[in-house]
């Protein structure tokens, strides 16, 4: 590529040195400014920035090397080579040269071919420089950019997320402000029953690409929720989302929890995150809860496996969930945390309610600094009564409403099977505005009565399973056994809803085809805190008015009622 | 190259090695390795003896390479994982997706 | 090599470099060299000495007087040993002999190189 002409500052305190060399290089086509010593050099440069200099080092005044250091420091950032012309021979001399900032250097007597050559090489180099500043500043400016763009999409992600409640009293969290971008997902909310849902996700990926996914999993994860849906519908629900969404290489882990403060357990999902641990207060021990799933995204709807585990927790009990962040925590050494540390953290520690200081100091001490893009979080078991969830919000005017009416369902083995009813049930019932404020309870007795139709009656299942945790275990493997195979039966629900007294009344039937329990029995029992089975009946009587079995236990009917609005 | 492949003699099968880390910097030659085949082996191998480190773009990596082969009808499997390796494909149950050893 | 006083190649080179302005080169090294001729007598002390005899040394290579540039050579690295006055004296006034020689050559050479430019000019 041709030269172009550049403008050569020239130093050199001889004259004949000066006037040859201005000639040799006004001959190669560049314009020449010279200078008699360092001084005149410096000031040259100041006024005029010339694009390459030739500097003599002895020179009166101030000498080459002096000159060439006041020249590089003006100049800053831009590449401004100076070549040295020196007889000098020594090596220590060729050295300070260099050392003073100088780029190369041209023996005497002056070779116009070197001279041409050496002038070319620098000139190329400056160009380089020149580029890389251009392109540094590009970047600099396309990452403001992208900034932006992260903050805009974090202020609507948090539109999205602030539904949920993770500042309820019995949760404890640990996340980074800027998680959304490691694809670190937390999100928790209340059923109309007063169960708690909670999903710690780890979409792959980092950046926008994480982020996007996040947002269509937490609507469903909150639409779902507020319906009164249960975990495996919700999580049939998301799965088949992301699989439709996301491209085959994106998916979520994700650990889902549903604590019921009234039953007194927990339900979890696990796919693909590290083991979480249920915490029993009373023994001390920890139980992981270990994935037993493929990450969410990746199987089709036809494959997915949508089955929990469920484990008793008794009142103060926590379980604890962390993102693969705190294990794959790297020393020096490329060394990782890894579970077995984790547990030594978990072994040493005397107050659970400083759990998280102790994980997070015991990976700044293996580390050597602190972590800013790990996920912990940790959910207690309190009394049902210390939690108030927030009242529902309804979008509708509230003038029109249906006060006379009764419907009845028939659910047959092969609906028994594969579809939840009471969201559905709910909804339809929330259209009587009278009852939206007792919603927490109709759902719970809903639910209650309709767990006990299908479990104890149409499955046959004996709730006296439940005492133990091992025990907890083998009944959900049951039911879920059973429901498999299920070929007959069926639940019958009746609803009715009459005006009364200003007010109103809903009557709820519900029948089942099992074989019924002895009612007498299970009345005479004292409502007992402790046990973990035979809660639901006296939920029920305490929740609702007049409710009464019939048909050898085999038909249920409750009632609500509502006063006059103002 | 950290990716080398081989091709049975039969045209059967199709050998994917990996060495060093398998992360998302390897996402390029992995596609390559078995997109450049015109035709679809019968079954693929991917072999980790020499892999030191397998990180979620990597299962992100597998997804494509089965999607490829044919979904739930291809036969994959992973072979030679050091327990490192075969830890992080448990925690994710890859398993259910891929023969491994 | 040293025997040379002027290197005629080095000359011709410079002439075609500095076209019109050849003359003026010469004029200005004879100029350069009588001041530091007598710098280098009057130099107090070995580092201006040397300083000098390195910026001479320059000058006389890029312009081809050979011997001169080596004499200048000779005089700066004698400045840096500790019994330098020994050897002072000869090497200067070897210089001054050796600049005696080529003084009238340089001029010469300018006259000649004018009369070429002066008849060139007539066309």
């Amino acid at each position: 590529m041709p030269l172009e002409p550049l403008t050569i500052l020239i130093a050199e305190d001889s004259a004949a040195d000066r006037m040859l060399l201005s000639s040799i290089v006004r001959r190669q086509g560049h314009e020449v400014l010279t200078a008699a010593n360092g001084a005149e050099a410096v000031e040259a440069f100041r006024q005029q920035r010339p694009q390459l200099v030739l500097m003599d080092a002895m020179m009166p005044v101030m000498d080459g090397f002096e000159a060439a250091r006041q020249i590089k420091a003006l100049a800053g950032e831009t590449l401004v080579p100076i070549i040295f012309l020196t007889s000098l021979t020594e090596s220590e001399a060729l050295a300070r040269c260099l050392e003073a900032g100088g780029d190369d250097f041209l023996a005497k007597p002056y070779n116009q071919v070197i001279l041409a050559a050496k002038i070319k090489a620098m000139d190329r180099l400056r160009r380089l420089q020149a580029t890389v500043l251009k392109q540094r500043d590009q970047i600099a400016r396309h990452h403001d950019y992208l900034l932006n763009e992260q903050r805009v999409a974090k202020a609507v992600f948090d539109k999205v997320a602030h539904s949920g409640c993770l500042n309820a009293p019995n949760i404890r969290y640990l996340q980074s402000p800027y998680a959304l971008f490691n694809g670190d997902l937390l999100l928790a909310a209340f059923t109309p029953a007063g169960d708690m849902h909670v999903l710690l996700g780890d979409f792959t990926g980092h950046g926008l690409p994480a982020a996007v996914g996040a947002m269509p999993l937490a609507e469903v994860f909150y639409g779902m929720t507020a319906k009164g849906y249960g975990l495996s519908e919700t999580l049939r629900e998301m799965n088949a989302k992301l699989k439709r969404i996301l491209p085959v290489d994106m998916f979520c882990c994700a650990t889902l929890l549903c604590l019921s403060f009234q039953r007194r357990s927990v339900e979890v999902w696990n796919g693909g995150m590290p083991d979480g641990y249920l915490h029993n207060i009373a023994s001390g021990e920890r139980t992981p809860l270990t994935a037993r799933h493929l990450p969410l995204g990746v199987l089709n709807p036809q494959t997915f496996d949508d089955r929990t585990e469920v484990f008793p927790m008794a009142v103060g009990d926590r379980v604890f969930l962390l993102s693969d962040g705190v294990i794959d925590t790297c020393d020096a050494k490329e060394q990782l945390f890894g579970v077995e540390r984790l547990q030594q953290v978990f072994a040493a520690n005397r107050q659970p309610d400083q759990l998280f200081e102790e994980i997070e100091q015991a990976l700044q001490d293996f580390r050597g600094e602190a972590r800013d893009d790990v996920s912990m979080v940790e959910v207690s078991l309190l009394e049902a009564a210390q939690l108030i969830p927030p009242p529902l919000v309804y979008s509708d005017s509230g003038q029109s409403c249906p006060l006379d009416w009764s419907v009845n369902f028939e659910f047959r083995a092969a609906t028994l099977k594969r579809f939840n009813p009471l969201p559905y049930l709910l909804q339809l019932l929330l259209e009587v505005h009278g009852l939206r404020a007792q919603s927490g309870a109709l759902y719970s007795v809903l639910a209650e009565l309709y767990s006990n139709a299908l479990e104890h009656g149409v499955l046959g299942l004996d709730s006296s399973l439940k005492r133990d945790a091992s025990g907890f275990t083998r009944y959900y493997q049951q039911r879920n056994a059973r429901l498999d195979e299920l070929q007959d039966g069926y639940v019958r629900v009746h609803l009715q809803v009459a005006p009364k007294d200003g007010g109103g009344c809903l009557t709820i039937r519900v029948e089942d085809s099992g074989k019924g329990f002895d009612v007498e029995r299970v009345m005479a029992r004292p409502v007992d805190g402790i046990r973990l089975s035979g809660r639901g009946v006296s939920l029920i009587r305490q929740l609702s008015r007049n409710a009464s079995w019939s048909d050898e236990g085999r038909s249920a009917r409750v009632e609500f009622f509502w006063e006059a609005l103002a | 190259m950290s990716v080398v492949t081989e091709v049975s003699s039969d045209g059967k099968k199709l050998t994917i090695s990996i060495e060093g880390r398998f992360d998302f910097g390897r996402h390029h030659e992995f596609r390559e390795s078995y997109e450049r085949l015109d035709y679809k082996p019968e079954s693929i191998v991917v072999d980790l003896k020499k892999a030191t480190y397998l990180d979620s773009s990597a299962l992100g990596m597998l997804l494509l390479l089965r999607d490829h082969a044919g979904g739930d009808s291809s036969d994959i499997r992973v072979v030679n994982s050091s327990s490192d390796v075969k830890k992080i494909l448990a925690i994710s149950n890859f398993d259910k997706l891929f023969d491994i050893s | 090599m040293a025997d040379t006083h002027l290197d005629r190649d080095v000359l011709s080179a410079l002439q075609e470099v500095m076209e019109d302005e050849y003359p003026m080169l010469l004029g200005t090294f004879l100029a350069d060299s009588e001041e530091r001729l007598s710098k280098l007598h009057s130099a107090g002390d070995a580092e201006t000495l040397g300083a000098t005899a390195h910026s001479f040394k320059g000058s006389c290579s890029n312009m081809g007087a050979v011997r001169l540039a080596k004499l200048c050579h000779d005089l700066e690295q004698c400045a840096m040993q500790k019994n330098f006055l020994e050897g002072i004296e000869k090497l200067v006034g070897e210089i001054d002999g050796e600049f005696a020689i080529i003084r009238p050559l340089y001029e010469a050479e300018r006259q000649r190189s004018l009369a070429d430019s002066a008849a060139v000019r007539r066309f």
